[in-house]
């Protein structure tokens, strides 16, 4: 047994950069991850870096898009946090940022377009909708069919791959524990401390913990008696077998499911929310068996990719599914836990993309310092209704 | 989606052809898919169409495959690759796309004329094994093949791939496909075994397994026989370290092994040759099974992963079986076998086949397969490499990954700096090892193993890399054109 | 030590073919037989390395059973595909080289 000022509980992405700040803080952190690093959300999706609103955040009519742009203040931060991550950490991470586009190739979506970049650009986000000879000489390998595009030349990629193991690295270097195999299977209140226990009868205790355990966060928060409103969301990636370079962007769809960006290796990722199949057993969904990779979802997303000819005569060569974690809103679950002192989350939103951002602002928190945005929106408190004490 | 068939049976070799030839007779509508042209699997592989033997020969598997020729329903698509298995796991539903009929597996298949699924009411995995790829200095220069690949263009190519040939390795087969260059004209400078000759001389034991076998341990005397009469140096104890040549193989390092197979110092020598093959055995392709969600387990002496059954043949998975080397590599009586007995068990979940008839059915056959397993037990694990030993033939420069190219040093410095990793997807995730076009079946089993003697974690808690449609690379061209097929059809 | 001086040509043997035909291997015509294995007729043409790996190192068949992938060449105009599976017919155009 042993006393931590923090322990966080998920050694994702998040869970090992806000684990970085506190040790690069001089505070004593543990790292508790019920698998290896980096083995799910963090590690299983596509690296996308996309600082306009997603189409999952369009899709559903401008009142939603107008609510999802209330994380757009994260998204001018994620854009520079980024840009300085490699440095940061000392190591490679893939970023890459040389612009991102989003096609539309009807007329409705290109008035969808026009709407998306309004409302953007009020957040200080410079979005251009570009089209005719413009588009094509920036992106001459678009399809005839693709009539405009919003064009942010900030965003792009990093690698999924290099990204938590690095921040990892670099918390373990500035002296935070890292406990792998192990899963919380007890987290409560005891005498003043956050006592949390794992399957192997070891117990530990600290004085904040941070949930940032992705699709877990609800049933870790239930240990803690609170109830926290995230859903679990299955995933489909795929990848293409290594070509020449061809794709310098990253494109995403304003009226499809699609993500495509070409890695330094060469292969050609293709994703954008195609849905997979969560298992269920017994009547509940089994969070640790990998949803089901769905035949439509593979096949529709390798359709969507035509608006590349020139991917569609390389192969697939694998693909995979993975979980994401939304709110209700599709806000980040950032913060506090309001009547549970010291329990903090971090999930939810566009969690790779932001998750750097939310790190540091977490951070900060913790360490007693005043975030430099406001995190209000993105509160737990905003869902205290759903908890009675 | 209206399908006309029963039962998919995927690869075309001896367990495939005995099942779908079974199956057919008892009335079962089956679709055999193959990724050859024609039938017989790697080890009755026949010439090309338009292509005959100049000498008088018979074809080996000639009864088996004239069986399946003339079987009632069946179905060939050959050149086609099947590439997944959809809603095994979670029971698939309609939200997205049409779904599989109540009771049916859904099947991704890519055949030369595009992309299509099959939705058979059961599947007969047969996929056999392929070679053991064992890395070492220079293994990835052109002139390097597998014992099994060479075999292959000599038997089914009529081609001699190079003119001085060394082979190195521990599998019987080094000694058959020795004896069958020296028969085609070919020069075998020689063949390294690896194991001391005393290990191999069968014991009391044994000699009872192989009653019944014995047709298996004389092909491996009378090949080593010919050898001996060629006059070629067949040396035991004696293992591959290196391979030379710029851009392409011209000689081979070759060592003497201590008794725990471990090599000498001070024995290396070269020898020069233009082909070498490698024959350490072989690697179940268990990639679909394990992509449809089947249970395996670790069998080192049968292959490493291997696709768990009944009686019956039957994975875990409902609807789906397997037969052949993906059970444990064994060889093709056995394979034909399993595939007979697989039938059997499909044939009841048809309803095609009594429960008391199939009992009866199968009884000849348990026999056969009793006996078979016996002698692989006994006289084939033997063989089975020690991993010790194969792990003491990779330097840090030694390329593991051949596609990602990445080595064996690049992988311990990762273990180093990430001491808290110890899978092979973790591994993979991090180094790219695995991660190219062969989708992992080239490197895994070094992978593994240099994560075993890194971590001395078990090849249990280490895994496999996950089996990820597709099992093979398709073109998105082809997955793109089955999406508007169901798009269609809806 | 005299035999390591003979250019090492693969043969072919043991079968009677069907007449030779040409097809084209990086732009320059190579006679093989309509049917046989495209890495067949390659290594029959004396061409021992078929493609490049990222590094640049040489690439050639390896398994000969559709496994390895160590064979790809561009077949008229489809990249990737394996030439121990591809058959020869009349035409063909092949480029080996870095896969593209």
């Amino acid at each position: 047994m042993a006393h931590y000022d923090t322990a966080v509980i998920g050694g994702g992405l998040l869970g090992c950069a806000i684990a970085w700040h506190l040790a690069r803080a001089g505070t004593r952190v543990l790292i508790v991850e019920k698998d290896q690093v980096n083995r799910h959300a963090s590690g299983q999706n596509a690296g996308s870096l996309h600082f306009q609103l997603e189409f999952r955040m369009v899709e559903h009519g401008d009142d939603a898009a107008r609510l999802a742009a209330r994380a757009l203040p994260l998204h001018l931060d994620a854009q520079r946090t980024w840009a300085g991550l490699e440095a940061a950490l000392g190591a490679p991470c893939g970023v890459a940022l040389r612009g991102g586009l989003m096609l539309a190739e009807t007329p409705a979506e290109v008035a969808a377009l026009d709407r998306k970049a309004a409302l953007e650009r009020e957040y200080g986000l410079d979005v251009q909708v570009l089209g005719g000879p413009q588009l094509r000489e920036l992106a001459p390998y678009l399809a005839d069919t693709v009539r405009a595009a919003g064009h942010l030349p900030g965003e792009g990629k990093a690698n999924p791959r290099l990204v938590t193991p690095a921040f990892a690295h670099a918390a373990l270097r500035h002296g935070a524990e890292l406990r792998t195999g192990h899963r919380v299977t007890a987290l409560h209140r005891d005498g003043g401390r956050w006592r949390l226990s794992t399957g192997d009868g070891r117990s530990d205790t600290a004085d904040t913990v941070v949930l940032a355990a992705g699709v877990w966060t609800a049933e870790l928060a239930a240990m803690a008696d609170v109830r926290l409103p995230v859903f679990p969301v299955g995933l489909t990636m795929s990848a293409t077998a290594r070509t020449a370079p061809l794709l310098p962007h990253l494109i995403q769809h304003v009226g499809r499911r699609l993500s495509m960006k070409q890695t330094a290796e060469g292969n050609v990722l293709l994703g954008g929310g195609w849905p997979a199949k969560l298992v269920t057993r017994h009547g509940r969904t089994d969070l640790d068996r990998n949803p089901e990779l769905r035949y439509e979802s593979l096949t529709g997303n390798a359709d969507a990719a035509r608006v590349v000819p020139a991917v569609m005569r390389l192969p697939i060569i694998r693909s995979w599914s993975g979980m994401t974690t939304l709110t209700p809103d599709q806000l980040p679950l950032l913060g506090p836990v309001p009547r549970r002192p010291g329990l903090h989350v971090a999930t939810g939103g566009s969690a790779f993309t932001l998750g750097p951002t939310y790190a540091r602002l977490l951070a900060s928190t913790l360490l007693g310092d005043r975030p430099d945005l406001p995190l209000d929106d993105y509160s737990p408190a905003r869902f205290g209704a759903l908890n009675f004490v | 989606m209206s399908n006309p068939t029963d039962v998919v049976v995927v690869g075309a070799g001896p367990a495939g052809l005995a099942a779908a030839a079974t199956l057919g007779r008892h009335g079962a509508r089956v679709t055999v898919v193959d990724e050859q042209q024609r039938p017989g699997g790697q080890i009755y592989r026949q010439p090309p169409t338009g292509h005959t033997r100049t000498g008088r020969r018979t074809e080996a598997g000639r009864a088996l495959l004239a069986e399946a020729a003339a079987a009632p329903h069946l179905d060939w698509l050959p050149d086609t690759v099947a590439w997944g298995v959809f809603g095994t796991r979670a029971g698939l539903d309609d939200y997205a796309g049409p779904a599989p009929a109540p009771g049916r597996l859904r099947l991704g298949v890519h055949t030369p004329d595009g992309g299509r699924t099959l939705e058979p009411a059961a599947l007969v995995l047969t996929a056999g094994a392929y070679d053991l790829p064992v890395p070492f200095p220079g293994w990835t220069l052109p002139g390097v093949l597998t014992a099994g690949g060479v075999q292959t263009f000599l038997k089914a190519q009529g081609l001699l791939p190079g003119r001085r040939f060394v082979l190195a390795g521990g599998h019987p087969l080094l000694l058959v496909v020795a004896a069958q260059l020296v028969a085609a004209g070919a020069h075998v400078v020689e063949v390294a075994f690896s194991q001391h000759l005393r290990t191999l001389l069968p014991g009391p034991r044994d000699l009872a397994a192989a009653v019944g076998n014995a047709a298996k341990l004389a092909e491996g005397a009378a090949a080593l026989r010919h050898l001996r009469r060629a006059r070629v140096p067949v040396r035991f104890g004696t293992v591959i370290r290196a391979a030379h040549g710029d851009p392409e193989l011209d000689g081979v390092v070759l060592s003497r092994v201590d008794a725990a197979g471990l090599p000498v110092p001070g024995t290396e020598r070269t020898v020069a040759c233009d082909v070498l093959a490698l024959g350490y055995g072989f690697v179940p392709s268990t990639e679909l099974a394990r992509q449809a969600g089947c249970a395996v387990a670790w069998r080192p002496a049968e292959g490493g992963w291997i696709v768990d059954h009944d009686d019956w043949m039957r994975t875990s998975v409902p609807g789906i079986s397997v037969a052949g080397e993906l059970t444990g590599v064994a060889g093709a009586e056995q394979a034909e076998v399993e595939g007979r007995l697989a039938a059997y068990g499909t044939l009841q979940t048809l309803g095609l086949l009594d429960a008391d008839r199939a009992a009866a059915l199968a009884r000849p056959v348990r026999r056969i397969l009793a006996r078979r397993r016996r002698f692989a037990a006994a006289v084939l694990s033997r063989f089975a490499p020690d991993p010790a030993a194969l792990n003491a033939l990779v330097t840090d420069d030694t390329v593991l990954c051949r596609c990602e190219e990445v080595t064996a040093g690049d992988i311990r410095r990762a273990l180093c700096d990430h001491p808290h990793l110890g899978t092979a997807n973790a591994v993979k995730l991090l180094t790219r090892a695995g991660m190219g076009l062969c989708q992992g079946r080239s490197c895994q089993p070094a992978v593994c193993r240099l994560i075993a003697e890194q971590t001395g974690r078990s090849p249990e808690q280490i895994g496999a890399f996950t089996a990820q449609p597709p099992v093979k690379p398709v073109p998105l061209a082809s997955l793109a054109a089955a999406a508007r097929q169901h798009d269609d059809q809806g | 030590m005299s035999d390591t001086a003979t250019p090492a040509r693969p043969t072919r043997t043991g079968l009677h073919r069907p007449d030779p035909t040409t097809i084209m291997v990086d732009g320059e015509p190579v006679t093989a037989h309509p049917g046989e294995s495209l890495a067949t007729a390659l290594l029959a043409a004396g061409r021992r390395t078929t493609g490049e790996t990222t590094s640049g190192a040489g690439k050639a068949p390896y398994c000969n059973m559709g496994v390895c992938f160590e064979c790809v060449v561009t077949v008229d105009g489809q990249p990737f595909q394996r030439s121990c599976l591809i058959r020869v017919r009349p035409g063909l155009i092949v480029q080996t080289g870095p896969a593209r």
